[in-house]
């Protein structure tokens, strides 16, 4: 580990990842420090239970068996927000998870460890809506484009397979009138599969001679249905199928030999310091080692905070950077609801030929409608846990069975659970999710009476507006039609809290914070890659493609002016 | 003895929260296969759970806000201040009973209303136990919290963990197949699924223009 590296990036999720080895491919020495425990790498054989090794800057650590061996795919091992091995905490899971002060019917739904929180997420890469960046942004879409393509070829990106969800689905889609959308750059509506980071299936998937315990060795998706507990499943780490950037962009960081990756580094501080011309400028870092507790400060020529919507505007308040009063201010949250429709058997035999959908089949969320201007909505097929909790447990309208009909939605509880979770192989849940407007009051701050072992901790507020709330029960509507046209007998909405945390975006946003190379305004030599510096929710797509193509833009432009 | 009444009283509270969220069926035969959660111990996970969600700093020093006994107060207090408004007669000795445990007295639909008034905040906060009394935003998200841990708990693997459930988490091993899984008919960890239908697009790379 070279003392003092050219660059160093904090957080190795969905934006850090990437600018690493975009950084390393130039040739720039590259430190990543992160959070969070590391999944298949011979370094920390028992990452959850044992420091292990310091770090690491060979692509030979990665060990695909240990990966399997880890990633358990079991829904409450892997995804438990208190306990589970994808969870805002240390690597050390006897200690409790990192406390948020959410002050709402809340779940916050982030990880910390190399791969951040694309570990568990769904892998959907679609681009953003052309209108949604341009004449807002300071940037355009066209100049994103190259980068778009670059991502989606390393990641890589394909459209989703066809599995009896997404066939529900298209049918349903198709029935209401819409018609589907050949395009990567989405301007009208229209449904079509889900441009997802996971590998295509395995041409001999369908064929008996080969067992499902030896595709499961081989390359390609073998639809299991764990993209949401990891997907450990491949000849070799960076060729398993689903692409978290663990899998995708720090295998490919490590060859080039120039970046070291830390797990269970903990920054507390970005370090400044003043040029001669009285301008504020980072120097360095200043982190704590999540076992040992031990401190240590490292210097760089510059730094990159891609420590995700939360953490790096908390990282900028802890470290005392200079005031801008849009910092953790605009955060977006795609203000989501679920519609879940229940299919009789006779119904799904004529639409597929099987009495039953199966939602834990196939991609977790393999198709999608998109609607410019309002939002998009998707499929979405989680196992039993994650849906019980997010369709029936989770809701800003009390409970069902005791609301009066004003109210739509609300928990499902008692007998009227159990029922409809024993419909659950027959249903088909779909997601809106909206484009939801930039307001200042939506933000991330200090709360100044509660400090961890990091400092102050992150206080988090959103309220959707008027507008967004019109959006979404508009989305609501059209994705019960598709659900009804396809022929559900019952459709039920959840009616989720707003607080519901997964597309958090545009807390250090574009133009405000940082210029349109992401280098902060008011500090020089200090970049943002991550979630926050999208200037909206960029049209209420899902949200990570953009950042990888910023972040490799980024990478660029550091490069352009300081080296 | 007297150490480990806390604990009961906790462990009551979250017994009956599991079984009024998902009770047990009312056709014993059905016990087998649908149980409540409380037959599935779900109060345990609930209370582990909640005694390590809030690590922070205090002067002294750094560790977990546990949880679980307050929380059980509340409801309980949630729970008495209920049934005085709705619920009339309640005799006074029955309301200045200390740690009564009103919430497990209460009807189902009763604790279902209780929960809905603390989330609403329709009580009077100064009431409650530390960390809760005049918290609203603390009162609210646990309150919420209460309903997914037991949907998540009942609805995952956790059960299934058997003898072994309340170890820590790398100590856990499953001893059978959870029946709750096995109820909705989810496979479990699964290697893929043949259900290959083709594609209806594929991303055509370098063609220009699309
Ligand atoms: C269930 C779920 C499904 C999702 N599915 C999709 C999807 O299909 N498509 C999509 O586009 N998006 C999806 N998302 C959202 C997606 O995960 C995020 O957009 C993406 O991960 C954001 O990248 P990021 O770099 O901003 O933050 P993260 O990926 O969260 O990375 C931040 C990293 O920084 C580290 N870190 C934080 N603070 C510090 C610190 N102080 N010091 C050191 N390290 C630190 C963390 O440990 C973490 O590794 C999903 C999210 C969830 C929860």
């Amino acid at each position: 580990m070279s003392r003092n590296p050219d660059v160093i990036v904090i957080g190795s999720g969905g934006g850090g990842a990437v600018i690493a080895k975009e950084l390393g491919e130039i040739g720039l020495s590259v430190w990543v420090l992160d959070a969070g425990p590391w999944y298949g790498n011979c370094k920390w054989p028992n990452p959850n239970q044992h420091r292990g090794a310091e770090s690491s800057d060979d692509p030979k650590d990665l060990d695909g068996n240990l990966y399997r061996e880890q990633i358990t795919r079991r829904e409450g091992d892997m995804n438990d927000i208190v306990t589970g091995k994808f969870r805002w905490g240390p690597a050390d899971r006897r200690r409790g998870p990192w406390f948020r002060n959410i002050p709402d019917q809340a779940i916050l739904w982030q990880n910390a460890g190399i791969g951040g929180t694309t570990l568990h997420y769904y892998s959907n890469s679609p681009r953003p809506y052309p209108h949604s960046i341009n004449h807002q942004w300071p940037i355009t879409y066209e100049e994103l484009i190259p980068y778009f393509e670059k991502v989606e070829e390393t990641l890589p990106v394909e459209f989703a397979p066809t599995t009896s969800k997404e066939a529900v689905f298209y049918y349903g889609a198709e029935r209401s009138g819409f018609s589907l959308n050949d395009s990567l750059d989405v301007s009208t509506v229209g449904y079509r599969p889900q441009p997802n980071a996971i590998l295509p299936p395995n041409e001999h998937l369908m064929d008996p001679n080969y067992s499902l315990e030896e595709l499961s060795h081989m390359e390609g998706c073998t639809l299991a249905g764990h993209c949401g507990q990891g997907c450990p499943y491949g000849p070799s780490l960076e060729k398993m199928a689903k692409r978290s950037t663990n899998i995708s962009y720090v295998p490919l960081a490590l060859k080039t030999k120039k970046v070291t990756f830390r797990p269970n580094a903990f920054v507390t501080k970005v370090l400044t310091e003043m040029n001669p011309s009285g301008e504020h400028q980072a120097v360095g870092v200043q982190f704590r080692d999540t076992w040992t507790g031990e401190t240590e400060e490292v210097n760089a020529k510059i730094v990159v905070m891609a420590a995700g919507c939360i953490e790096t505007p908390r990282l900028w308040l802890n470290s005392d950077l200079p005031n801008n009063p849009w910092v953790g201010r605009g955060l977006t949250n795609h203000y989501m609801d679920t519609v879940t429709g229940t299919f009789d058997e006779d119904t799904l035999m004529n639409i597929l030929g099987q009495p039953e959908i199966n939602p834990f089949v196939g991609h977790t969320s393999g198709a999608r409608l998109d609607y410019p201007g309002v939002g998009m909505i998707e499929t979405l097929g989680e196992s039993p846990g994650l849906t019980a909790q997010q369709l029936f447990g989770f809701s800003q309208a009390g409970y069902y069975q005791y609301n009066d009909a004003s109210k739509p939605g609300g928990r499902v509880v008692g007998e009227p659970l159990k029922e409809d979770m024993g419909d659950y192989r027959r249903t088909l849940t779909l997601l809106a999710i909206t484009e939801d407007d930039v307001q200042y009051r939506n933000r991330v701050q200090l709360d100044p009476h509660i400090k961890d072992e990091h400092g102050h901790v992150p206080l988090v507020h959103y309220k959707p507006s008027h507008q967004d709330e019109k959006k979404r029960d508009y989305l609501v509507e059209i994705a019960t039609n598709i659900l009804k046209h396809a022929g559900a007998k019952s459709v039920y909405r959840s009616n989720l809290a707003p607080n519901l945390y997964i597309h958090l975006e545009s807390t250090m946003r574009m133009g405000f914070v940082v210029d349109s190379s992401c280098e902060a305004y008011q500090v020089n030599r200090l970049y943002i890659a991550d979630n926050s510096v999208h200037y909206n929710s960029a049209g209420g797509v899902n949200p990570t493609l953009t950042t990888q193509a910023l972040a490799t833009r980024t990478a660029e432009k550091i490069v352009e002016k300081y080296f | 003895m007297r150490s480990t009444a806390p604990q009961d009283y906790t462990l009551s509270t979250f017994r009956a929260l599991a079984n009024t969220l998902i009770p047990p069926p009312t056709n014993q035969d059905e016990l087998e296969s649908t149980p409540g959660a409380s037959d599935m111990c779900i109060y345990e996970y609930i209370v582990y759970a909640l005694d390590h969600y809030i690590p922070i700093q205090t002067y002294v020093y750094q560790g977990n806000i546990p949880l679980a006994l307050p929380t059980a107060l509340m409801i309980n207090e949630a729970a008495r201040q209920y049934a005085y408004t709705n619920r009339p007669p309640f005799s006074y000795q029955q309301a200045t009973q200390s740690n009564h445990h009103f919430f497990s007295s209460l009807s189902r639909q009763d604790r279902i209303q209780t929960l809905a008034h603390l989330e609403d905040l329709n009580l009077d906060l100064y009431t409650l136990p530390t960390p809760f009394q005049n918290n609203a935003g603390l009162i609210k998200h646990v309150t919420d919290a209460l309903n997914r841990l037991t949907l998540f708990g009942y609805y995952s693997e956790w059960s299934s963990y058997g003898s072994t459930r309340l170890n820590p988490p790398d100590e856990r091993y499953q001893e059978f197949f959870p029946l709750s899984w096995y109820h909705v008919g989810y496979p479990g960890v699964s290697l893929g699924y043949r259900d290959f239908r083709g594609f209806l697009l594929r991303i055509r790379r370098n063609e220009g223009g699309r």
